[in-house]
């Protein structure tokens, strides 16, 4: 009987995939790295200078010699000024950057910059990943409703909100949302990650906790849920509904539901998840932005303390965590992939 | 006469194109009345609005000033038509580098495809994944003390010339499956010379669609790094109004209009390029049919 | 002879609004594709319609069908299916719901033209089944996968086709599964779209095969649309002749081979090899109407080397001139 490819689920094209996404995986870090060297490389001398005169001369500021001159080196290094040929500089400087070694911090000397970031990284982590989550579930699911009943006031209505949020960036629907329901009406608290101080997690410090997380969160979903992935779930519904095999599906009589569940749902998942995978940069940058307006204790506030007192080293800490955290959101997001389009799975 | 007639087409189709799409015609004539605004009222502000204190402070809005006053002591509306002004410069070096570049890469990935094209598109995906802010805010605390405002486009251009490349590229693939056939044919010709003189009146529509686009990313992200205090905070820009209003605790004091006055600017000024991004887009669909 | 299918006075074509022009202006343009169609289809047969690319045949049975997605239009005219149990149903007047509900896959069957993309990518093949068996008999999924068997082998396929996913097999081997699911719960009308024009000739002898067996077996009718005459002249019973929107010579396949009567079906009966005929093939000038202002008069006016002034002038109405055979022309009868 000729005609039937590889009935059994390929173990071949499987193994080759998680390989080629793996590799794809360590060659962007890689290359990150290896770019983020090239930038500083390209930095005037006089910037290392410039810091270091910055932080010692600024009013009040009192430092003991062998902390500036230890700072000096790091930054020498993290600059590819520390001497030797640019090969021995860019490997040394690989070696702090995977061996995580950012040397100490500057806004809480000697504290290392590693610690602090590390400290942080959970709120910001929280925060992201369920705002992430509900936004992409609920986009989707408004997309594909107001995709599949395109015409009639509802879905226009929709339409007409999402080209309004779309272009608008998550600081200013934070500073929107602070507006009107921090000041105007006031709800939420205007900031902060709590207001209790606690020494353990009782459920009244988390309930706490989550009552400030849900300004910030809802200033990255809405422009997500009603925005990004609206559309783009919405233009994907459409495409879908003009395909070959829904309109057979209708043809044959299928429920509507069904065929919204397992036609049009199940089909967009694939593209959406490419674009959740585009977007986590920009989203992991928005809530940086978030965090910050709303004094919220996450990496963002480190990195705006650390941009405010020229602190690099901690600065340097975050842009790579950052990077390792976002380069493996996708790596996960691609290991899912085969589960989503049999394509991938059986080839 | 050639440029005479290419100017008359370019006016033609714009033409077309406002006629044609309501949302064009909005987001445009937004677009023009923040120009105007921006770029030539400045010219005629009774002080200047870099001085401090030049006027009463803390003043809600009133007949005399219209948008308020702020704590520095500056006019708001004064203000803010300056900020206009420098943020869509800075906006629109950025674009200009960017969509260019992206342009460039994205032609020469899609033409010549193979390992270069592999190669560039590794790149730009790798720009895509990195968390563009935090390198923004990590490279320009290094220069701060030379920043200025076409140097400030031209960092923003860093990150923005990924998006431009990857569209342009994949409507290249998609136009070269269409031309090759009778580029076959036409024997002769060399290849990279018909691609681009079929490509081009295609690519441009979408050039200038990445363009809009690309000044709506650049205004967005100049705000993100003003509110880090990472933007040229003396020079006026929307983002160093957003600065100063956040900085003073605006808010916390009851001076909304302070701080709403750029709110709702950027806000306008997000919609409108999107809508011209929309539109066009639209139009040049129905077009192409 | 039981009328299993009657079609009155059918009018139906797109409406497409300018959206397709640069121009900003809106204006609606009328496609007629189905004109003034009217037929009768009987109980165990198979009834071909013939024609060129364009000439409405598959609009017309999607109209037979009641499947009228926009821009198609119901202008006029009436669908009547006669089932099984006797039963009268009024296709034409019947809601979208009423028809998913009662009709669709129940008395009548599509076999849509192309089976490249009309299955789910991300769902199995037996789940494909399994989502007929749900929603028409109310089988659970066990019982369903196992029923699902039976037709995959019926149709000749391996069961290995139904834990494989669309994509996993050849365009002949969706073919078959999509002819499969049209025979599931043995309908009274069964409509095939162009059913192996997209096969090379194996599978298309294989399909044209399992078609009639089926027929054969569940004693329906079977409706075949296609351009090539000569899958007519080995499927059918009876055919029509379509041109431009109307229907131009209906009877019996094998009389309408021997002797064609009007001039177009001359042309294309004509236009068939013949074993032994060396004569050299000519086609037909000129080219089919634009059905945006289809011409006064006969259609086929234009073209016809037989036209006489009325034929520019008043349409011919169809008309039985031999026994079961109806030709719309001038020329006849006699």
């Amino acid at each position: 009987m000729t005609g039937i490819m590889a009935l059994r689920p390929s173990k071949r094209a499987l193994v080759e995939y998680i390989a080629s996404r793996t590799l794809f995986y360590v060659a962007t870090l890689f290359t990150a790295v290896t770019l983020t060297y090239v930038l500083f490389k390209a930095m005037p001398v006089d910037a290392v200078e410039n810091i270091i005169f910055g932080m010692t001369s600024a009013v009040g500021a009192v430092y003991d010699p062998k902390a500036v001159m230890q700072l000096r080196r790091d930054l020498y290094e993290l600059f590819g000024l520390g001497g030797g040929s640019p090969v021995e500089s860019y490997l040394v400087f690989l070696r702090r950057v995977f061996t995580f070694n950012f040397g100490p911090s500057f806004i809480s000397f000697p504290t290392p910059a590693l610690e602090l970031v590390l400290y942080r990284l959970p709120w910001t982590i929280g925060l992201l990943t369920t705002s992430t989550i509900v936004t992409w579930t609920l986009g989707n699911l408004l997309g594909v409703i107001a995709g599949y009943f395109r015409t009639g006031r509802f879905g226009r209505v929709l339409e007409g909100v999402a080209i309004t949020l779309y272009p608008i960036p998550y600081y200013i629907m934070a500073l929107v949302l602070i507006l009107v329901f921090a000041f105007l009406i006031p709800i939420f608290p205007l900031g902060g990650g709590t207001s209790v101080i606690a020494e353990e997690l009782t459920l009244e410090v988390i309930l706490n906790i989550i009552w400030h997380s849900l300004l910030p969160a809802l200033s990255l979903i809405i422009p997500g849920a009603l925005g990004w992935f609206f559309i783009s779930a919405r233009t994907l519904t459409m495409e879908t509904l003009s395909e070959d095999y829904t309109k057979y599906a209708q043809i044959r009589g299928l429920p509507e539901g069904h065929i919204i569940r397992r036609y049009v749902l199940k089909n967009i998942l694939v593209p959406q998840t490419t674009m959740l995978a585009l977007s986590l940069g920009g989203i992991f940058s928005g809530a940086i932005l978030t965090e910050v307006i709303f004094a919220y204790p996450g990496v963002g506030m480190l990195a705006y303390r650390a941009t405010f007192s020229g602190d690099l080293n901690t600065l340097m800490a975050v842009l790579l965590l950052s990077m390792l955290a976002v380069a493996t959101a996708v790596y996960v997001l691609d290991l899912l992939y085969p589960l989503l389009d049999p394509r991938i799975r059986h080839r | 006469m050639p440029v005479l007639d290419s100017f008359r087409k370019i006016s033609r189709s714009f033409r077309d194109a406002y006629k044609g799409n309501f949302k064009f015609r909005l987001g445009f004539s937004i677009v023009l009345v923040m120009s105007i605004l921006g770029l030539v009222l400045p010219y005629f502000s009774p002080q200047d609005p870099r001085s401090w204190y030049t006027v009463p402070k803390d003043k809600p809005p009133s007949f005399q000033y219209p948008l308020g006053t702020t704590t520095m002591g500056r006019n708001v509306f004064w203000e803010l038509c300056a900020s206009i002004g420098k943020s869509l410069t800075i906006a629109l070096i950025t674009a200009l580098i960017a969509s260019h570049v992206g342009l460039l890469i994205g032609l020469v990935a899609g033409i010549k495809g193979g390992t270069l094209d592999k190669l560039l598109m590794f790149l730009s995906d790798t720009f895509v994944i990195l968390p563009q802010l935090v390198l923004l805010i990590v490279v320009i605390t290094v220069v701060r003390a030379w920043i200025t405002i076409p140097m400030l486009g031209a960092i923003i251009s860093i990150v923005s010339w990924p998006w431009p490349a990857r569209q342009v590229r994949s409507m290249v693939l998609s136009l070269r499956e269409r031309t090759f056939v009778y580029t076959a044919r036409l024997s002769g010709m060399n290849m990279p010379k018909v691609l681009l003189y079929e490509l081009m009146p295609h690519l441009l529509g979408w050039h200038l669609v990445n363009f809009a686009n690309t000044i709506l990313f650049s205004v967005g992200t100049e705000g993100s790094l003003a509110i880090f205090g990472l933007s040229l905070l003396d020079n006026n820009t929307l983002g160093a109004m957003l600065y100063w209003a956040i900085n003073f605790y605006a808010l916390y004091r009851g001076l909304w209009w302070w701080i709403s006055a750029p709110v709702v600017t950027l806000v306008l000024i997000f919609v409108s390029f999107y809508l011209i991004s929309v539109g066009l887009s639209e139009h040049l669909h129905r077009i192409r049919r | 002879m039981e009328v299993d299918l009657e079609a009155a006075a059918l009018e139906g074509g797109y409406l497409l609004s300018s959206m397709h022009t640069p121009s900003p202006k809106r204006h609606e343009v009328y496609v007629d594709a189905v004109s003034d169609v009217s037929l009768k289809l009987r109980r165990n047969e198979v009834f071909g319609i013939a024609g060129e690319s364009g000439c409405g045949k598959s609009t017309l049975i999607k109209m037979l069908y009641g499947y009228l997605e926009p821009p198609l239009v119901l202008r006029g005219g009436s669908v009547k299916l006669h089932t099984k149990e006797g039963e009268e149903v009024q296709i034409t007047s019947l809601t979208r719901k009423q028809l998913q509900k009662d009709v669709w896959w129940n008395h009548a069957s599509y076999v849509p033209q192309s089976s490249m993309n009309v299955l789910n990518p991300t769902m199995r093949i037996r789940d494909h089944f399994a989502e007929m068996f749900k929603m028409h008999a109310g089988i659970g999924r066990k019982e369903a996968y196992a029923e699902a068997r039976k037709y995959v082998e019926q149709v000749g396929l391996p069961m290995d086709v139904l834990s494989a996913f669309p994509h996993q097999l050849s365009g002949g081997m969706r073919q078959r599964v999509v002819i499969a699911i049209a025979l599931l719960l043995e309908p009274d009308l069964v409509l095939a779209d162009e059913p192996s024009s997209a096969l090379d000739v194996i599978n298309q002898q294989i399909v044209l095969n399992l078609l009639r067996e089926a027929q054969e077996a569940l004693r329906n009718t079977l409706v075949i649309v296609s351009h090539d005459m000569g899958i007519h002249g080995v499927m059918t019973h009876r055919m029509t002749v379509m041109y431009a929107g109307k229907l131009i010579e209906i009877g019996r396949t094998g009389d309408i081979f021997e002797k064609p009567i009007h001039p177009y079906t001359q042309v294309l009966i004509e236009s068939l090899p013949k074993l032994g005929d060396k004569k050299q093939r000519t086609g037909l000038g000129g080219h089919p109407p634009d059905l945006r202002s289809p011409p006064t008069g006969c259609r086929f006016h234009p073209r016809c080397p037989y036209a006489m002034p009325k034929c520019g002038k008043e349409p011919p109405e169809i008309q039985e001139v031999k026994s079961d055979r109806y030709v719309a022309c001038w020329r006849y009868p006699e």
